[in-house]
């Protein structure tokens, strides 16, 4: 019987390969399917999906978990083994990985590992049982969790030993009564997937907990401002800082999306006096943005966060005021050499989240994205097991911590915290300049000697492509 | 004025001894744990695979517990400057 069956689908497929070959070959090419190859190459299959849902309805489409695009040249970063120049750390000692954010504050924050969870709403993006998933396996890995722009969920509160609060642009959590309760406040004024647009979530998306949390009236739509209320001069944010380090005693930070005007941002924070900066590069993840705001805006996370560090070096504030790396990090690689350029900790969102899933994804799959399983309000939001979800973020946190350890121990170093610029090389000369890593293809010797030819090149270079164009035979 | 300064000295240097202690200890026990987390790796078993991962957390906890411990020595160091300094223009 199964042999037949066999037989028959065998003899299906073999007709229909047959006939679809014959048409590709017969049909004019601007009649043919395989038009759509070269089109979907041309324009990309995410662009060519997204133009149609745009002529769909009308309006952006919200593309969840922010750019596909890497912008980010990590993969251009090596890190750089010791064997007798500096002696690789004995394996019997530990690695530290124990990080402390904001060192200026009352009541600093410390994780156990450089690693923390990203700010991601419960309502305006996760179901309170991942929110609850998320605050469980940081709590048994030692770090931190965010609560987004949300109000203060009471189950999150209680899962998480340390809880980051975002005293956020809707208001939802800007009150003593909720900041009080917080391990530190950090000020989102944007983020890297949407800079600092405003948003909305319609009120018919809004259930009865949403509205609790949030205490939104019902009826009402949820918005964040594209400004913090209350915060419309340079002083007024000043003031802000000021009030809530004075008032809670715990590190207050600024939460920006990276951008190009970067220093003149990080000046006013510093002025503030906060005690953590957290840059959210270009790459960082959303519920759901529209697709220019998550392409198109914004700086990358590694010039972000090679940029804030030189900035807070420059200006002597480098320990004092502690930088958090977010934004399209995925590996353990990439943690590391976010820290490597100089971030105290990062923050993981999307990676985070798709962890807590792990092995429940085939319930979703292949008829749902995985996602559904965690995302508010979604079809397959009851389905998502929380003990099971918050096992497989911790046994990620731990593999990545893990990871880094033994990158720490072939560059010599006994804690996460000493790695820096000079334990790394980098393969692109330009890159290597603007970062401050050494560049690969010459020896530390050479770097200075190389480098001074290098403008000249690269003027040259400049200045003979026009000649060059013009003189093309074909022009 | 004296007499209280001594003993406000007096305890500052206690938790600064006490806490050499709970660092010393917290070292110690991240070794034992870093050790039980390598004997239940070998086992090849998945649920003690998944103790040896909480083991290993545990060990980078303790590390962590050193971390704040040295934060705290140096804290009350700072303060036990900050009376000396205190001290010293009166005297």
């Amino acid at each position: 019987m199964f042999k037949f069956v066999s037989n028959f689908m065998r003899s299906m497929v073999n007709e229909t390969v047959d006939k679809a070959i014959e048409r590709l070959a017969r049909d004019q090419y601007t009649e043919n399917l395989f038009e759509m190859m070269p089109v979907s190459k041309k324009v990309n299959p995410i662009n060519l999906i997204e133009l149609v849902m745009r002529s769909r309805k009308g309006q952006p489409p919200g593309r969840p978990l922010g750019t596909h695009m890497r912008f980010s040249p990590w993969d251009k970063l090596l890190f750089n083994p010791v064997h007798l120049y500096r002696f690789p750390t004995p394996e019997d000692v530990g690695i530290s990985t124990a990080v402390t954010i904001g060192k200026r504050a009352r009541n600093p924050l410390t994780i156990s590992i450089p690693i923390m969870i990203a700010g991601m709403s419960y309502g305006g993006a996760l179901s309170k049982k991942a929110k609850i998933a998320l605050a469980q396996a940081a709590t048994r890995i030692g770090t931190a969790t965010n609560t987004g722009e949300a109000g203060l969920m009471e189950e999150e509160r209680e899962a998480a030993d340390l809880l980051i609060g975002q005293y956020n642009r809707g208001g939802w959590l800007n009150t003593p009564d909720k900041y009080m309760q917080l391990d530190a406040i950090e000020i989102q004024l944007g983020q890297g997937a949407q800079g600092s647009t405003p948003q909305r979530t319609p009120a018919k998306n809004i259930g009865r907990e949403y509205h609790e949390v949030f205490e939104i009236p019902k009826g009402e739509d949820a918005l964040i401002h594209s400004r913090l209320p209350g915060v419309d001069t340079k002083e007024q944010f000043i003031s802000l800082v000021r009030k809530l380090k004075e008032e809670t005693g715990v590190p207050v930070g600024l939460k920006i999306a990276a951008t190009h005007h970067l220093e003149k941002e990080l000046q006013i924070a510093l002025e503030a006096e906060v005690d953590f900066i957290t840059v959210d590069g270009a790459e960082g993840g959303t519920h759901a943005a529209a697709p220019i705001l998550e392409d198109d805006v914004g700086l990358p996370t590694m010039y972000a966060v090679s940029r804030a560090a030189r900035f807070l070096s420059r200006k002597g504030a480098t320990g004092d005021v502690s930088l958090i790396a977010t934004g399209g990090l995925v590996t353990p690689g990439d943690y590391l050499k976010a820290l490597a350029l100089g971030a105290d900790a990062v923050y993981i969102g999307t990676t985070a989240v798709m962890a807590l899933v792990g092995d429940q994804m085939t319930r979703a799959m292949p008829f749902e994205p995985p996602t559904d399983l965690v995302v508010y309000q979604a079809k397959m939001t009851d389905k998502l097991d929380l003990e099971r979800g918050a096992t497989s973020l911790f046994n990620y946190l731990n593999a990545s911590s893990r990871e880094m350890e033994l990158v720490c121990y072939t560059l010599g170093k006994t804690s996460v915290s000493d790695v820096n610029r000079e334990d790394l090389c980098c393969l692109d000369p330009f890159l290597a300049r603007a970062i401050g890593v050494e560049l690969a293809f010459i020896s530390p010797e050479e770097q200075s000697e190389y480098f001074e030819g290098l403008p000249e090149m690269a003027h040259e270079q400049v200045n003979r492509q026009p000649e060059s164009y013009t003189q093309h035979p074909l022009h | 004025m004296d007499k209280q300064q001594t003993s406000l000295n007096d305890t500052l240097s206690y938790i600064h001894s006490e806490l050499n202690r709970v660092q010393t200890i917290a070292g110690t026990l991240s070794t034992s744990e870093s050790k039980h987390y390598k004997e239940l790796t070998d086992m090849g078993d998945d649920r003690l695979n998944q103790i040896a991962n909480e083991e290993q957390n545990a060990a980078r906890q303790l590390g962590e517990v050193k971390q704040i411990c040295i934060n705290l020595v140096q804290k009350v160091e700072d303060i036990k400057n900050q009376y000396k300094q205190q001290e010293s223009p009166d005297r």
